[in-house]
């Protein structure tokens, strides 16, 4: 009983999304929003069931709770509360409101918490599965469109690719120690080179192999530079409150999942071979998303891009896991900071897209023209999100940045430059839109803006978020550090 | 080494042989069982009282022309009957049709192979058998096989599931998937699965039937729908197999029921291998009599029976199957 | 004897494997597919893990692959549509990738710990239904109930997917 305490706030989300299925077969067109607030409530009562919980290990050390996974947890867990409530011109568009929509979504969520919790292979693979199985079908929602059909079959296509490359680097592993748990397993590397920093050559080799394919894996989940060839098409095609729960919440689970299996796996010879290797990988992704994301016309598309080019700046944090700041572990914190920014920041200029959409029937940059005058408040709010995705100060991105590029600054410098370069580029494409919005007049006059309640909720929550976390981040930035003391749990 | 190939060699030939000897000659006892219960007389014309019409069909078959439609693909086209006849003898591998007995101062088991996890190998091989069924439907490039094909194949799947499931309240119930040791365990009649687990031998009765595609669920070869089903284009010697498949699986699945759920070869008096072959025939004169009795399911009666009658029986019987062992 | 068996099932296996991607009839693919189970079955059962060779079987073989098979036969190609071969722009970097991979792959696997653990004393009950089972309700007892919100997810995914109103 002990041990499912500690999966209460899983268990709740579970239960609560089967109970939207029920609700959904056995009332037909219930009407208004009120699937929704539903799905709202519901990620919130799992929300304040978190802290309940407690610290701890279960199921033979198969789950276990420990500060990050509870701050993960939360960041999942406000992106699906937000993609949720921006989800009501989708459910317009569908004509009827989807009890089995909002289902995917909190089951898609459950998957993520129960990644986050885990140091056991099988458990991060079946969990990840389950993260990404409902993304699939979610992505391919809108059946009466061909691009949503096609951005859930890249999408599926690719899931299943790159969970096998996945599955052969677990599976090496597994050949090389003979256990499935992370932080067994390389105390059994570690054994097997007698007790010394470097590995034998043999070992050496398999663990490289292994280690590529993992990281392979994960870019294609994490959509980093070579890997990131499906991201556009399916971020452009899916439902768009999908598409900003894909780009956060799901990036935040596999840069998780990721930092959790090669922090645990970081004996000081690990640090080595993947730093390197991360690291290229982070450079290529800030090069290339922020360059591509300049040439874009259509908002979900850059948006895209640029997601691709935060998940770069992510893995800056990711490869300075060990750098110290004040005697603190920095690396780890920066990255949990930098998720939380992301979070509203991404998930607020998504969903002014989808506002923008709703009104005015448009993704188009160029149609944002002249915004300001028409609707002042939707210019105000998609503005405060863009120039924090683009790191400038009063908003929450930059202080996200600045720890990002402190963590990193120790032992990657060359990844911190290119970092501050790329962020120049981004300021270019971020600031276009206000450009659009404020200083280009448009000759055919807009209809003023209208807001339906939930999205309001969205937009007001993610804008308090942004302003207030850029001014007060020491309070989040101390309990990430904290919670790294205690890491890997 | 040498000694154990040769005894295997020489009990999976006669085991072989007795097989295929049964299945001619179970054609023979349904036609006229058929014919009795239908106040016919049947076959009665080639040897005594008919007795050899089994050959005489047999001969017929090979001396047909060996037709292949233009449009087939030809590989599996030919592969498709010994997919389905193959799968339908390896059952009998594992099965113990008798006790030790003593022969030129050996002891040998009446079983070609005593494997461990006998009804296990039994289910796979079962599974198997589809494949021969969608070939032969996919591959002819013709209507009626294709749907005949499909629907034998959905048949075969839903009600695969039933039948593992009956079986499972058997297993949980022995503690063991090794056929010889679940035979040894039902010494008595009192012991017989059948009294244990009542339920569990209708469920697998039934799931036996629409699993090998037999009357009242023989609705891939519905006549008066789909022509002939899967085997619609086959002909001669190659239809041959397919129909030797058809009984070869009903004896399989007779003389698995009579292993698992009537206590094998155990009984008293007469020799045990008297015993198995008494068993194996009562039930397949059951088959023969169902058929003679029962009429056509419709094919939607089918799968809501086999999906929303019998899965959730078989599911309650694991369940009350559990508890008892439990408690 | 026991070597030739395996290198006949492992070759049996590799060329199987191989003609399922090269072959165009995506039937004849599924075909090869199960013959390339078959043969991974008779490996299983060398390497004294027969419950998983019958499951494997009846998983893959006699369930996943007829499910491919039937929604192979519903669709109905004609044979013009399996196509020429595809001209895939990147064949030769594929195969070269697949060659490197193939050579690293064959060191890692020499490598004195995969083949220390290999050649382990196995314990008595290894690879038995009972072994199994205790692994899996104990030890793993979580993922393994995990897969269960797995599947239903799966099962709702593919219900909303094919249902055209819902």
């Amino acid at each position: 009983m002990a041990d499912l305490r500690l999966m209460l706030p899983e268990l709740i989300l579970f239960a609560w999304a089967m109970m939207m299925l029920m609700y959904g077969v056995i009332r037909k067109n219930v009407g208004g929003n009120t699937m929704i607030y539903l799905a709202m409530l519901g990620v919130v009562i799992t929300g304040f069931s978190i802290p309940m919980t407690g610290y701890g290990i279960a199921f033979g050390g198969t789950f276990f709770v420990d500060k990050v996974s509870v701050f993960f947890k939360m960041i999942f867990l406000g992106a699906a509360f937000f993609a949720a409530a921006s989800s009501s011109s989708l459910l317009e568009k569908l004509k009827s409101d989807h009890g089995e929509y909002f289902t995917l979504i909190l089951l898609s969520t459950v998957g993520m918490m129960f990644l986050i919790s885990t140091n056991e292979l099988i458990t991060l693979y079946v969990a990840l599965e389950l993260t990404t199985i409902p993304l699939f079908v979610l992505a391919a929602y809108r059946k009466d469109s061909l691009q949503s059909s096609e951005a859930g079959l890249k999408y599926l296509i690719l899931g299943a690719v790159s969970s096998a490359i996945l599955l052969y680097g677990i599976s090496m592993i597994y050949g090389l120690t003979g256990t499935t748990f992370i932080n067994l397993a390389f105390g059994r590397l570690l054994e097997q080179s007698l007790g010394m920093l470097t590995l034998t050559q043999e070992v050496n080799m398999a663990f490289i192999i292994a280690m590529i394919m993992l990281i392979a894996g994960f870019g294609f989940k994490l959509a980093l530079v070579p890997f990131h060839m499906w991201a556009p098409d399916v971020y452009e095609g899916a439902p768009t409150p999908v598409t900003s729960f894909l780009s956060v919440a799901s990036k935040g689970a596999g840069v998780a999942a990721f930092a959790r299996l090669f922090y645990s796996a970081l004996p000081s010879f690990g640090e080595f071979y993947w730093g390197i290797m991360v690291g290229t990988l982070a450079a290529a992704a800030m090069i290339i998303g922020n360059i591509t994301a300049v040439l874009q016309s259509n908002v979900k598309r850059m948006l895209a891009y640029s997601s691709i080019a935060h998940a770069g700046y992510l893995l800056i944090g990711f490869v300075s896991l060990p750098t110290t700041v004040n005697d603190t572990p920095f690396g780890p914190a920066s990255i949990m900071f930098y998720m939380l920014a992301y979070l509203f920041a991404n998930m607020g200029a998504f969903a002014c897209a989808i506002a923008f959409e709703k009104n005015y029937g448009s993704y188009e940059i160029k149609d944002y023209q002249g915004l300001a005058k028409e609707s002042p408040a939707l210019a105000l709010t998609f503005t405060i999100f863009l120039l924090s995705l683009a790191g400038i100060p009063p908003m929450v991105g930059f202080f996200a940045k600045y720890y990002i590029f402190l963590a990193g600054w120790p032992n990657y410098s060359w990844l911190v430059i290119v970092g501050i370069l790329t962020s120049v580029i981004s300021l270019y494409y971020y600031a276009n839109i206000v450009k659009q919005m404020y200083f280009n007049r448009n000759e055919t006059v807009l209809a003023k803006a209208h807001f339906d309640s939930p999205l309001v909720i969205t937009l007001v929550l993610t804008v308090a978020g942004t302003i207030l976390f850029g001014i007060f981040p020491e309070s989040v930035i101390k309990f990430a550090n904290n919670a790294f003391d205690a890491f890997p749990f | 080494m040498l000694e154990f190939a040769v005894i295997t060699g020489v009990k999976a030939f006669m085991v072989l042989n007795v097989l295929l000897l049964t299945c001619a000659w179970t054609t023979y006892l349904e036609r006229r069982f058929l014919a009795r219960m239908q106040s016919r007389i049947g076959p009665n014309t080639a040897g005594y009282r008919g007795l050899l019409t089994p050959i005489a069909d047999l001969i017929k078959l090979l001396f047909k022309e060996d037709f292949i439609p233009a449009a087939a693909h030809k590989p599996l086209y030919l592969l498709a009957p010994l997919m389905a006849f193959i799968p339908a003898m390896l059952p009998l591998a594992v099965i113990p049709f008798g006790s030790t007995i003593n022969l030129f101062g050996r002891e040998i088991n009446l079983v070609v192979s005593d494997f461990n996890l006998g009804l296990l190998f039994i289910l796979a091989m079962t599974s198997l058998g589809i494949y021969g069924i969608i070939m032969a439907g996919w591959s002819p490039n013709s209507k009626f096989s294709l749907l005949g094909g499909l629907r034998s194949s959905a048949q075969m799947i839903s009600y695969e599931i039933g039948l593992g499931m009956s079986l499972i309240g058997v297993i949980m119930l022995a503690g063991t998937l090794n056929l010889v040791e679940l035979v040894e365990q039902q010494s008595s009649i009192l012991d017989w699965y059948i009294v244990k687990q009542p339920v569990g031998f209708v469920l697998y009765l039934i799931c036996a039937f629409a699993e090998t595609n037999r009357s009242p669920f023989d609705l891939p070869e519905a006549e008066s729908e789909l022509v002939g089903g899967y085997h619609t284009e086959y002909s001669s010697m190659r239809f041959g197999l397919f129909f030797v498949g058809e009984y070869a699986n009903m004896v399989t699945v007779s003389a698995v029921a009579t292993t698992v759920f009537l206590g094998g070869w155990q009984g008293p008096f007469l020799p045990p291998v008297l015993w198995f072959v008494i068993k194996c025939f009562a039930f397949l004169f059951f088959y023969i009599w169902v058929r003679g009795s029962l009429p056509r399911f419709r094919y939607d009666q089918l799968m809501k029976f086999g999906w929303f009658v019998l899965i959730p029986i078989a599911l309650a019987n694991i369940l009350i199957t559990a508890l008892f062992v439990l408690l | 004897m026991e070597l030739a068996i395996f290198l006949m099932a492992s070759a049996l296996s590799i060329a199987a494997s191989i003609l399922v991607i090269i072959q165009r009839n995506p039937i004849a693919s599924v075909m090869y597919l199960l013959t390339s189970f078959v043969s991974q079955v008779i490996l299983f059962i060398m390497l004294n893990a027969a419950f998983l060779a019958m499951l494997q079987i009846i998983v893959y073989a006699g369930a996943i692959l007829v499910l491919f098979l039937f929604v192979i036969m519903l669709l109905n190609l004609r044979r013009e549509d399996f196509g020429k071969d595809i001209k895939l722009k990147f064949k030769p970097l594929a195969i070269a990738f697949a060659v490197v991979l193939l050579f690293e792959t064959t060191v890692a696997i020499s490598s004195s710990a995969m083949l220390e653990r290999a050649q382990a004393q196995l314990p008595p009950e290894f690879g038995s239904v009972q072994a199994v089972g205790m692994e899996l309700f104990t030890k793993y007892l979580y993922p393994f109930e995990l897969t269960s919100i797995l599947l239903i997810v799966a099962v709702l995914g593919a219900v909303v997917m094919a249902k055209k109103r819902l």
